[in-house]
């Protein structure tokens, strides 16, 4: 295939056929078996990925109100989206392995609610629904790098350009054009400082 | 151009195609030849493997044009990945546990404008893999070391003779010898007392 080909091809998954709701761009590829495994939104506009994307070996893992937008040549390799409602991530954006992003702790903090939780995950529960648990959007912005291993939390919005390092635990909001670093993140100087 | 010939190493279920910049001692040994599929180095020696080094259980050595990463004595090798745009250099007795990383750069070039004129060009690249000059600075390792699991060593550091690395820590400046650092990112936490080596 010529490099015109490529980047015209329509978007597409190289294991089968994309599951309903994932509308791809031009020139995108998501690759790896495991990619859908856990993809169980019942949304007409789950996953929306602009153009000539890389997503090698990312995992979609989306509940049922789950709504994840993509936008144009992001690269993404081996990373986890753990969706719960809403997580969007801008343009140019690159993501390492083992990066994980969540919008959701799945779970309640509070012991008795985390136990009546724990019942409705379990055969007992036959079935029946589980409580809600809250939920908070995660936003990345364009031109954001995020290292291997790095983990974005929920309710978290990642500013432009800004660069996480490798195993940097985001809890809380990034201002754009910072690097971060560490657990709990912690800005150390705005990128383009590095000698 | 360099060469390749094929090899096979005990978990290999067929012989493999090994560039020949890649010198292996004979008394050091290899899980599979599968960990060095990444190695693109263009130098007369990429990666050299000392007297009993041991490079085991899925390591990858992800080794760019102009990388070199060296192995000395008896250092273990345990299901690590190393990226090596400059140089990595491991010294003797070292010990690196699994899924450590050791990187010497970071793939992408810091400068964003860069980084999307790379990320434009990225379907068309071999494997999808990016090809942009990035800002590589050799990372050192010294003698009799011990890295504990998911450990990650960024850019530039140097660890000194005899140190311990804890388990899941980032290590972001250089450790001097004799320390044990711990943490993300990686702080001291205790010093090590310095012995005649046996």
């Amino acid at each position: 295939m010529t490099d015109e080909e490529i980047i015209s091809a329509p978007g597409l998954w190289t294991n089968g056929k994309t599951p309903a709701g994932v509308i791809l761009g031009n020139g995108t590829r998501i690759s790896g078996p495991k990619a859908f495994a856990r993809f169980k939104s019942e949304q007409t506009n789950a996953l929306t990925i602009g153009d000539l994307c890389t997503m090698d070996g990312v995992h979609f893992a989306l509940n049922k109100d789950a709504r994840v937008t993509i936008g144009d040549a992001c690269a993404f390799y081996g990373c986890v989206i753990l969706c719960e409602k809403e997580v969007r991530i801008g343009r140019f954006v690159i993501m390492g392995w083992n990066v994980v992003i969540s919008d959701s702790d799945f779970h309640p903090t509070e012991p008795n609610e985390r136990m009546l939780d724990v019942i409705a995950c379990s055969p007992l529960a036959e079935g029946r629904p589980r409580r809600a648990y809250p939920s908070k959007p995660v936003i990345i912005g364009n031109d954001v790098y995020i290292g291997h291993a790095a983990t974005i939390l929920k309710g978290v919005t990642i500013g432009d350009g800004a660069w996480i390092e490798p195993g940097a635990m985001v809890t809380r909001d990034v201002p754009a054009g910072m690097r971060v670093l560490g657990n709990p993140a912690q800005i150390i100087g705005p990128v383009g400082d590095e000698s | 151009m360099i060469g390749t010939t094929l090899r096979q190493y005990p978990c290999d279920w067929e012989p493999i195609p090994m560039r020949d910049n890649i010198i292996v001692d004979p008394l050091a040994h290899i899980d599979s030849a599968f960990s060095f599929d990444l190695c693109r180095s263009e130098l007369p020696v990429a990666i050299e493997l000392g007297r009993g080094s041991q490079v085991l259980d899925g390591t990858m050595l992800d080794v760019g044009p102009n990388g070199r990463v060296t192995v000395g004595t008896c250092s273990m090798l345990n299901a690590c990945w190393l990226i090596a745009d400059a140089e990595i250099t491991i010294g003797d007795y070292t010990m690196m546990s699994w899924s450590v990383v050791l990187m010497d750069c970071y793939r992408f070039p810091f400068d964003y404008r860069k980084r999307r004129e790379e990320l434009l060009r990225l379907p068309t690249r071999p494997g999808r893999k990016s090809a942009a000059p990035a800002q590589a600075n050799p990372i050192h390792i010294g003698n009799n070391v011990w890295i504990g699991f998911e450990a990650c060593v960024l850019p530039g550091v140097t660890v000194g003779d005899g140190s311990v690395i804890g388990a899941r820590s980032v290590v972001t400046e250089d450790v001097p010898p004799y320390t044990i650092v711990a943490g993300n990112p990686a702080r001291p936490v205790r010093q090590l007392k310095r012995e005649e080596a046996v």
